[in-house]
């Protein structure tokens, strides 16, 4: 195979260049990029690389938001939905890195545009209009303020084009609250990472887009068959593709679940066993989350919809209703012991509404709690809110607080880690987070999962290589168990890989390789890449080759960035220390010394030197990277095996 | 008319439709010029879906592209069957 094969379908071809400082519009060629790394997530970590020197400040000028869509978004390949936001992660200073579906993405590359790349800040609030090459910064004082909602609403009816798709920031983003999401189509939010908090501070409330334009695969009859393939082995599998056509988190409304045993925290980690008629309460047919239910919906060329439409009667809240309701809802209001479905179903529309990050609220503000458990802070700090755990009122108080920055939310707003400084009183040992970035995932009973999370280049969450058991996640096969750490670091890079192709073509993993539907391999890539990107790949040049390059450039971007060591590749120091109290799983815990057991063999699996994880000039230049390797040269002790940094 | 036939209740609004349907046309994936229009507004969960006379059933390919790659059975080909009005919910 050809390393610089060039790519001759699959793409729009262009990369929109916008300078909110200056007003400057320009393009580029995308295809040079792609041709390197597939596109997608993986050009975003080429151009961050290329372009952010050491010392920029997530909210500086020169700081770059990079709206990247994958290469097969746009044509009929199942799943292929989904676009990438990259820029510097406002909790780590290193990678950030957002996922989203929708249809947003396949309408800008109908527009020509594969990537949008923002710089500076406007001097006023502004939104993006991109109708085809058209393009326009225009005045949004008249959305500033408003709601993701009421955003939608406006520009909407501004337009009167049922066509447009709108990528959001609510007030949250706009008052530069960390944990802020850039939301698409009101629902689908690209959420870690704080990039809803880095479009705030670039004052840039909506890129609104509408394409006319087409899509050209480089051998159409071959890409359809490739396509119907796929097709046949979502049909195979039958049972996961209805149970996500309930919705993504139909799995648990059966209260005996696995999942609820083994990846569930409870009040901040206190626990990660969460009592039998708790779940059933919460996910109860007649008055549970499935009751507010009305419908399903897709993302684009998605043939396992997952996005439940939910509507919920004026009850303890107002009426509220809207796309969007995952599994993480459930690990939020577990993570408060909150069983009341009118609170989760709340919780997740007025996260929405709000354009907050719902694993951020979550682990963030369950360590607020913790906080008035243990005395740090009381009903005065509060502005009267009694953070006791179960009391899902006072959640949703505090995520307004936290929005608008009203009284405790302008402390939290900074960032947790930033509050543990001004709480102190050890209140930072119960702050649970990776790298920065609050954490929702549990460490202690799947281990494949926390070591995927810890070792997170985007500063946790488990979207980098997460896995569960081998029926949900990773190679399948049966050398590897959920609960044990054994052969779990080959699975996780396994799935780290297959996570980079599906992120720079843009196929959701939901469909793809983890959890979910679950029924597509690298294989299936491997053919959509021939067929309709025109590159003769094999699936081991995919996964040997491209996914690798991703990765290490996620990971460059970090040692170029910022300072972490092999002690910020573990576990949050709770989970080391304290074993699960009670259920099933009761005495485990994140063990150290088997996590770094693990550690060793992942750094070596990803060709990372051993002792510091550090990666190696060998290495990056084995995969073509020695221009990355040069930019870590200041870094670097040594040349050719010794770490690079 | 086109003689394809859309159940709203099973329809998810994937637009996969949309899609294959001006590959038919085009050779490449280009919804404008496509005889389906699909859109959804985010704020009502409605798909409004729609058909034009360009349909041509796909002609000589066989089945109807739509129909082959809808993954929801939401589409069936009602070409001797009076056609209703194809609008969403």
């Amino acid at each position: 195979m050809s390393k610089k094969g060039k790519i001759r379908g699959g793409l729009a071809g262009k990369i929109l260049r916008v300078d909110l400082s200056t007003g400057r519009i320009w393009t580029e060629n995308s295809e040079p990029y792609a041709a390197r790394t597939l596109g997608g997530r993986g050009t975003n970590s080429l151009i961050l690389m290329n372009e952010i020197e050491p010392g920029t400040k997530w909210d500086h000028p020169a700081n770059l938001l990079c709206f990247g869509v994958g290469s097969l978004v746009g044509t009929a390949a199942p799943g292929a939905c989904r676009t990438d936001i990259s820029t510097i992660n406002v909790f780590s200073g290193g990678k950030g890195s957002a996922n989203v579906g929708g249809s947003w993405g396949a309408e800008l590359k109908y527009a020509g545009f594969d990537h949008i790349v923002i710089r500076g800040k406007a001097e006023r609030p502004v939104y993006l209009y991109i109708h085809d090459d058209r393009v326009e910064i225009r005045d949004a004082s008249w959305l500033w303020g408003k709601t993701i909602y009421e955003t939608e609403d406006l520009l909407r009816q501004e337009f009167g084009d049922e066509r447009i798709e709108i990528a959001a920031i609510g007030p949250a983003g706009e008052n530069r609250v960390r944990g802020s999401a850039i939301l698409i189509d009101t629902a689908k939010a690209a959420g870690g990472s704080g990039v809803g908090c880095v479009m705030g501070d670039k004052r840039l409330k909506a890129v609104v887009v509408r394409g006319h334009g087409k899509i050209e695969v480089f051998d159409p009859p071959g890409f359809m068959e490739a396509v119907a393939k796929a097709g046949r082995q979502c049909e195979a599998n039958r049972v996961k593709v209805q149970s996500m056509r309930q919705s993504g988190a139909a799995r648990f409304e059966d209260p005996d679940f696995e999942g609820w045993e083994t990846c569930m925290v409870i009040r901040n980690g206190q626990d990660d066993y969460w009592e039998r008629e708790k779940r059933a309460q919460l996910m109860n047919a007649e008055a549970g989350i499935p009751s507010m239910r009305r419908k399903v919906r897709a993302c684009f060329s998605c043939p396992t919809g997952c996005m439940p439409f939910m509507e919920k009667a004026r009850g303890k809240y107002r009426e509220m209703k809207g796309e969007g309701f995952w599994i993480n809802a459930l690990w939020s209001v577990s993570r408060f012991d909150i069983s009341d479905p009118e609170t989760a179903v709340t919780f997740w529309l007025l996260a929405n509404e709000l354009g907050l990050d719902t694993d951020y609220v979550a682990a963030g503000l369950a360590w607020v709690f913790e906080c008035y458990e243990r005395g740090f802070i009381d009903q005065k700090d509060t502005g009267g809110l009694q953070l006791t755990w179960g009391n899902g009122e006072a959640l949703i108080g505090l995520m307004r607080k936290l929005a608008y920055r009203e009284g405790i939310g302008g402390l939290l707003a900074d960032g947790m880690v930033e509050a543990t400084k001004k709480i102190g009183q050890g209140s930072e040992y119960y702050l649970i987070h990776v790298k920065g970035q609050p954490s929702i995932e549990p460490f202690r009973i799947p281990k494949g999962w926390g070591l995927g999370v810890s070792t997170s280049p985007v500063a946790g969450r488990h979207l980098r290589g997460a896995i569960r058991g081998p029926g949900h996640s990773g190679p399948g096969g049966t050398d590897y168990n959920v609960i044990h750490y054994h052969n779990q670091a080959k699975a996780v890079v396994w799935q780290a890989k297959t996570k980079e192709l599906e992120d720079n073509l843009g196929i959701c993993n939901y469909v793809g390789t983890w959890s979910g539907a679950h029924f597509l391999t690298p294989a299936n890539y491997a053919e959509w890449v021939r067929t309709a990107l025109g590159l003769p790949v094999r699936e081991e040049d995919l996964m040997e080759h491209y996914a690798v390059i991703g990765r290490n450039l996620e990971k460059a971007f970090n040692t170029r960035h910022t300072n972490f060591t092999r002690e910020d590749d573990l576990p949050p120091l709770r989970f080391r220390r304290e074993e699960v109290p009670k259920g099933p799983y009761q005495g485990f815990k994140a063990d150290e010394d088997q996590y770094n057991a693990m550690l060793d063999e992942f750094y070596q699996l990803w060709g990372w030197d051993k002792k510091t994880g550090m990666q190696t000039r060998e290495g990056l230049e084995k995969i073509g990277l020695q221009d990355v390797a040069e930019m870590l040269a200041g870094k670097c002790l040594n040349e050719d095996h010794l770490p690079i940094r | 008319m086109g003689r394809i036939k859309h159940n709203a209740a099973r329809c998810y609004g994937c637009k996969i439709c949309q899609l294959v349907c001006s590959l038919h046309h085009t050779g490449s994936f280009w919804p404008e010029r496509s005889s389906i229009q699909v859109s959804r507004n985010p704020r009502t969960g409605v798909v409004k879906w729609s058909i034009d006379k360009t349909c041509d059933l796909c002609g000589r390919e066989g089945e109807p592209f739509c129909l082959r790659y809808c993954s929801y059975e939401a589409l069936k080909n009602v070409a001797d069957e009076n056609q209703e009005e194809n609008e969403g919910e």
